[in-house]
């Protein structure tokens, strides 16, 4: 009997995926550990291995099909084996509408009642169509209509029952636009109807529209965001939406620091200035529990580790790695372990576990010329620490003006539990760590 | 035509017979007579003596049992890898080996010719085997050079050699599915047939070839050939209706009394009984009877007992003497004849059936011990025909062909996939008549078809076409329940008996399964036999006539047969008869390949589509609306024929358009009137006639047009074959709706008595105009 190919589980919290990519075909033959299919979750796009020799006997489940993680997606097997029956992936247990927490034993005591079968009778057959949520309508006469005719119609309003939009409402709203007199040249339309432009939209005083004008109208068209920029664009939002973000900056002197730094890769040591930010950020964060927290709103959260995220920018978006109980790592094994997540990451390559879970986040940009930015938090952290660019600044020492290396570090924290004095504590103790050269010489 | 086919009006008697019967009420009793058992007592060296059997044809016989034995060992050792010659061979389908049955098989086939016909059952592969063997054994030269046509052989043992073997291979190739099978692999194990030696098919159905069978000999009855029909069917089969209804049909008096006039003969049909005492697993006799021997069945349908008797079957030739002697009482007019042949099936009913669970070991051995074939060998050494050497001989003979030509079929090839549909309908039409059958008597022509203004009822176009295609051809025949001297339930047939006789035009037993099972084995022996059922609603009584038989034997057979027949059905509705009188039923019979139906809305297409129907090879199911039998309109008169399959636009439109069948076209054309008068609403209207084969181009052509739909029909709703049409519209032109398809039917119901429920129940026409209105 062939073995089934299961959509694996890769995120704790993931119930529902999508096959992005067959990286084998139906018949192919598979080695263990070949990748079969990648898998797209929210936040990237994982590959699937075969726990088994054989062959693809069959493909269940097409690419860009959202099924509940665990289902069958395939078959392996040796050619000409019988491939039991799929039963079709189960629905993720519909989530009931309203809360049954009220007087949960009674409700338990009457379920069974509410399994009883419901009896179809064949009158159902006539019955009214089940409501469904409202929708554009359109006849298929009328559609064909409008695509002919390279129109939207859904401006046109319908007279059909129900509101449908029929073919003579096409008509009328052709005859209403002047669409006898709109002038353009055959390949034009023959494109804005392929890419779906409204050719009435083209329309200009007396000229003839022209595939230049389609073209045009063509790269201004509304085009989805990709997965990882919509994840992106929801998370961002909810931060700013739920969490009450507020600022403050300070400049950090890291004159010394970088010399430092600058001796010890001398003699072959990796470390950057970002793992002494990341450190001292993860020894601020152990003095702070406070800044180390989440909230709902009601209740407070405060994590006993520091799982610090590492924003990295990749293409076409941006990825926050998380280094794991930090507070448990070597300055070394924070530098060896930021490297190897930054890799993952320009790579694709992160796993959800890797990406998700972290309690605070360093954004650095120290590296694009900035003089100063403020981050907005990852949802369900508690702040987030924002890292320009080091520059030359006169600065005053001694009352002497001198010049020296200035780091700008900016803190976004989620107001609800931090105020401005703890805020400010908090990030000079950042600077002063940074500005301590006996503190990093004990740990290098 | 008419005129030019007919003899003048003869000075024969008119064939209406008047019953004059008095009440008589004496006491006396019924005396059922005796039925003799196991008398035959005949040893083979006797035989000989007297010249009832030669040598030559005694071997014969055991060489026959023997390629039935070998055949169906190897189907036994098949299954479990254990046939050398064929040792990976993976056989799938049927196992149910006649193995110890033998016996019964040859000993009845062995008297017959190849014109006398046989129909078989699931277990048949014996039958077929030995009605192809001795009909091969009797052939001229030229008949067995047409079985081996690339035969090299010079001697006529040689040719016979190579035709057995060539009819092993066939039967072989069509239990494993080939294209070279007798049946081309449509019709397997459980439907093998080859009607060139009268073997009009096994039947999967139990009791289901039993009136094809009644039917054949109604043909043979007819046509006045010298040939019989032997039914074999199991034990199990005479507890199912329909093989009872088909003794009750094959005795009937009118075939040997006064109302059979000059022609008194009795159906030449011998029902042979392969009584091996199991239905599957239970007990025909001792449980699920009431009866130890089926033969006494005999008695309950003909005061002779149809000649009964009960014939030792493991002596095979016991059976032959018995077929023998029935043959003779056919051949004279004095069948049927009734036979039950007692023998035993050592495996279970398939090789899935492990017998434990029902029957003894003990039991088994008993009837091994007097196993027809060994028996019958030493009946061969006794009389000196054959010695042990000799008998090894056939055997060694019997395994190697079988071995052959199974090594041929399994590396035969395989129907083609593409060809999954070839043999569905037949493409062929009765076109012309040949001349035997072209003469054509008639006693009394109709004179009361009133044709005013060139128009005529629904009913008499339907009579008219019976009439003109009764005198075109001789091979029409027309029967169903009081239809004859009454002329039918609705008087549709008035006047056919008179004019036709009644060899031509006959009552029948009320026995919807035999009226439509009859017609099918009827037309395989060339007959185009109309049939009719009163009411649509009985149709359910012969469903499996009609939908596993009729349609299916030109398919299953590998376009052996063609079963050109019709089956008029009268479709009730309007009328208060309730439940079981007022149904349409089309759909359920739409669902069956190989039908065709159609529905005519219109005296002329009643009358075209009647006289097409009986023309065409296929089998029609022809609906007649009751509703429709008084209304009037015009009627070409002659051969007016309106093809099958053509659908006809009554009214033109532009807005919308309906489609429907039967009396539902009427009320549509009202509706388009009622649209076009108070809304302006310019509708098509398009009646259908053929629901199988489907105009859908014509419906098609017309919605691309409208694109607005209305299909209606009176069936109820629920899987009417309205969905059928809608859906088809839907999926082949779905970019020209500018509404959905709406369906117009009775309510999801049972036609009730009330007059004002029904009213509520039938579709109406404003149910047609409102359907309109909401798509426009
Ligand atoms: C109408 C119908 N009912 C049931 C069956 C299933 N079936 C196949 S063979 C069989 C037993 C038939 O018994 P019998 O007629 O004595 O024939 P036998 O098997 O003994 O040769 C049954 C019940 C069937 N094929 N057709
Ligand atoms: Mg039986």
């Amino acid at each position: 009997m062939p073995n089934p190919i299961i959509m694996p589980k890769f995120g704790q919290m993931t119930e529902e995926s999508a096959i992005v990519e067959w990286r084998k075909k139906e018949g192919e033959r598979v080695a263990k550990g070949d990748v079969l299919f990648t898998v797209e979750t929210d936040k990237s796009v994982m590959e699937a291995e075969s726990f088994f020799d054989g062959v693809l006997l069959k493909i269940v489940v097409p690419p860009g099909v959202n099924v509940p993680v665990q289902s069958v997606v395939g078959w392996i097997g040796e050619p000409g084996e019988a491939i039991p029956e799929t039963p079709p992936p189960p629905r993720p247990a519909a989530k009931p509408a309203t809360a049954t927490a009220v007087a949960g034993a009674a409700a338990a005591a009457r379920a069974p009642v509410a399994e009883t079968p419901t009896v179809i009778v064949p009158a159902a057959v006539t019955a009214q169509t089940p409501s469904a949520p409202a929708r554009f309508r359109i006849s298929p006469r009328a559609r064909r209509l409008a695509r002919e005719c390279g129109i939207d119609p859904t401006k046109i309003t319908g007279s059909g029952p129900g509101g449908r939009i029929t073919e003579r409402d096409v008509r009328a709203y052709l005859m209403a636009h002047d669409y006898d007199r709109l002038r353009i040249t055959p390949a034009a339309k023959a494109l804005a109807i392929r890419e779906g432009i409204d050719v009435l939209s083209l329309r200009k005083d007396g000229e003839r529209v022209t595939v230049a004008d389609v073209e045009r109208a063509i790269a201004e068209k509304p085009k989805p965001l990709s997965r990882m920029r919509q994840v992106i664009a929801q998370r961002l939002l909810q931060s700013k939406l739920t969490q009450p973000h507020f600022y403050v900056t300070v400049s950090v002197d890291m004159t010394e620091l970088i010399a430092y730094r600058n001796g010890l890769k001398a003699s072959g040591l990796p470390y950057t200035i970002t793992d002494f930010i990341s450190m001292a950020v993860v020894r601020t964060l152990q003095e702070f529990p406070t800044v180390n927290s989440s909230t709902d709103g009601k209740t407070v959260r405060w994590y006993s580790h520091v799982n610090l995220g590492l924003a990295v920018s990749i293409e076409g978006g941006l990825v926050v790695p998380v280094i794991h109980q930090a507070e448990m790592l070597t300055l070394r094994e924070i530098c060896d372990r930021s490297k190897q997540l930054a890799e993952k990451a320009r790579a694709g390559k992160l796993t959800p576990d890797e990406m998700s879970g972290g309690t605070f986040t360093i954004s650095n940009m120290g590296m694009l010329n900035v003089e100063n930015f403020a981050a907005i938090i990852n949802p369900g952290e508690g702040g987030i620490l924002a890292v320009a660019s080091t520059q030359k600044q006169p600065v005053v020492r001694d009352d002497q003006i001198v010049i020296r290396q200035m780091m700008k570090m900016t803190l976004s924290v989620d107001h609800r539990l931090v105020d401005g004095a703890l805020a400010a504590q908090f990030l000079n103790s950042i600077k002063q760590k940074l500005e301590d050269l006996d503190l990093w010489k004990t740990m290098t | 035509m008419v005129t030019t086919s007919t003899s003048p009006a003869s000075s024969k008697p008119s064939p209406v017979r008047l019953s004059d019967m008095r009440p008589r009420f004496e006491p006396y009793v019924i005396d059922c007579g005796e039925i003799p058992a196991f008398q035959f007592k005949g040893r083979l060296r006797d035989l000989l003596a007297a010249r009832q059997i030669t040598a030559a044809e005694a071997v014969a016989i055991l060489e026959d049992m023997l390629i039935i034995r070998e055949f169906e060992e190897m189907i036994v050792k098949l299954r479990s890898g254990a046939y050398t010659p064929l040792p990976d061979f993976n056989y799938r389908g049927p196992t149910h080996v006649s193995i110890g049955q033998e016996g019964c098989a040859v000993g009845a086939c062995a008297p017959l010719t190849i014109r006398d016909k046989i129909t078989s059952t699931h277990r048949g592969h014996g039958e077929s085997l030995a009605k192809g063997t001795v009909a091969i054994r009797a052939m001229t030269e030229a008949q067995l050079r047409q079985r081996v046509p690339h035969s090299r052989a010079t001697t006529r043992e040689q040719l016979i050699e190579e035709a057995l073997e060539e009819h092993l291979y066939r039967t072989i190739c069509e239990l494993f599915g080939k294209d070279d099978g007798y049946c081309r692999g449509r019709g397997g194990s459980m439907h093998i047939a080859d009607f060139t030696v009268g073997h009009l098919g096994a039947n999967a159905i139990v009791g289901g070839g039993t009136p094809i069978a009644t039917g054949a000999a109604m043909a043979l009855r007819y046509l006045r050939e010298d040939a019989v029909v032997c039914c074999f069917a199991g034990d199990g089969a005479f507890s199912n209706g329909v093989a009872l209804e088909s003794l009750n049909w094959a005795t009937q008096q009118q075939f040997t009394n006064h109302y059979a006039g000059d022609h008194r003969f009795g159906l030449p049909i011998i029902f042979l009984v392969i009584n091996n005492h199991y239905g599957m697993t239970h007990r025909t006799d001792d449980e699920v009877t009431g009866i130890e021997r089926i033969a006494r069945r005999a008695a309950g349908f003909a005061d002779n007992n149809m000649h009964a008797e009960v014939v030792n079957g493991m002596d095979v030739l016991a059976v032959r003497d018995a077929v023998q002697r029935a043959m003779r009482l056919c051949k004279a007019g004095q069948g049927p004849v009734f036979l039950d042949v007692d023998c035993y099936r050592y495996f279970g009913h398939s090789l899935s059936d492990p017998r434990v669970e029902y029957r003894t070991k003990e039991e088994e051995a008993a009837w091994r011990a007097v196993d027809p074939i060994e028996t019958f060998k030493a009946q061969l050494r006794e009389a000196g025909v054959l010695d042990e050497a000799g008998i090894a001989a056939i055997e060694e003979r019997v395994r190697e062909r079988n071995a052959r030509a199974a090594k041929r079929a399994a590396a035969a090839a395989d129907p083609a996939p593409q060809d999954v549909l070839k043999f569905m309908y037949t493409d062929t039409r009765c076109d012309t008549v040949p001349a035997e059958f072209a003469k054509v008597e008639i006693l009394q022509p109709l004179t009361d078809l009133k044709r005013v203004n060139g128009q005529l009822t629904y009913k008499d176009a339907i009579r008219e076409a019976l009439y003109e295609e009764m005198a075109r051809d001789r091979r029409v025949i027309f029967y169903g329940e009081d239809v004859a001297d009454y002329g039918g339930a609705f008087k549709v047939t008035k006047g056919l008996l008179e004019a036709f006789g009644r060899e031509r035009v006959f009552n029948t037993p009320i026995s919807e399964a035999c009226i439509c099972g009859t017609a099918v084995g009827a037309a395989m022996v060339g007959l185009r036999p109309v049939v009719e059922l009163m009411y649509f609603d009985f149709a359910l009584m012969s469903s499996d006539q009609i939908s596993n038989q009729a349609a299916k034997w030109h398919y299953m057979s590998g376009a052996q047969t063609e079963v050109p027949l019709v089956y008029r059905v009268s479709a009730g509705a309007g009328k208060g008869y309730g439940g079981q009188h007022s149904q349409t039923l089309e759909a359920m019979f739409c669902h069956i390949p190989g039908l065709y139906v159609v529905y005519p809305a219109t005296p002329a297409d009643a009358k075209g589509l009647l006289k097409s129907a009986i023309r065409d090879n296929n089998p029609v199911l022809f609906i007649e609306s009751q509703g429709l039998y008084g209304m009037k309109g015009p009627v070409p008169e002659g051969d007016y024929l309106v093809p099958i399959g053509v659908a006809n636009v009554l009214r033109e439109g532009s807005d919308l358009t309906f489609v429907a069948w039967g009396p539902v076209v009427h009320d549509c054309l009202k509706a388009a009137e009622k649209l076009k008068a108070d809304r302006g609403v310019s509708c098509e209207v398009i009646d259908l006639r053929s629901l199988v084969p489907l105009d859908l181009e014509t419906v098609l052509r017309s919605v691309q047009k409208t694109g607005r739909c209305v299909v209606a029909s009176q069936a109820v709703h629920i899987g009417s074959y309205t969905g059928e049409i809608a859906s088809a519209i839907q999926e082949a032109v779905f970019d020209y709706l500018d509404a959905p398809v709406k369906r117009v039917g009775a309510k999801n119901g049972i036609a009730p008595q009330s007059h004002v429920l029904e009213a509520a129940f039938l579709p109406s026409i404003q149910d047609l105009v409102d359907a309109a209105t909401a798509i426009l």
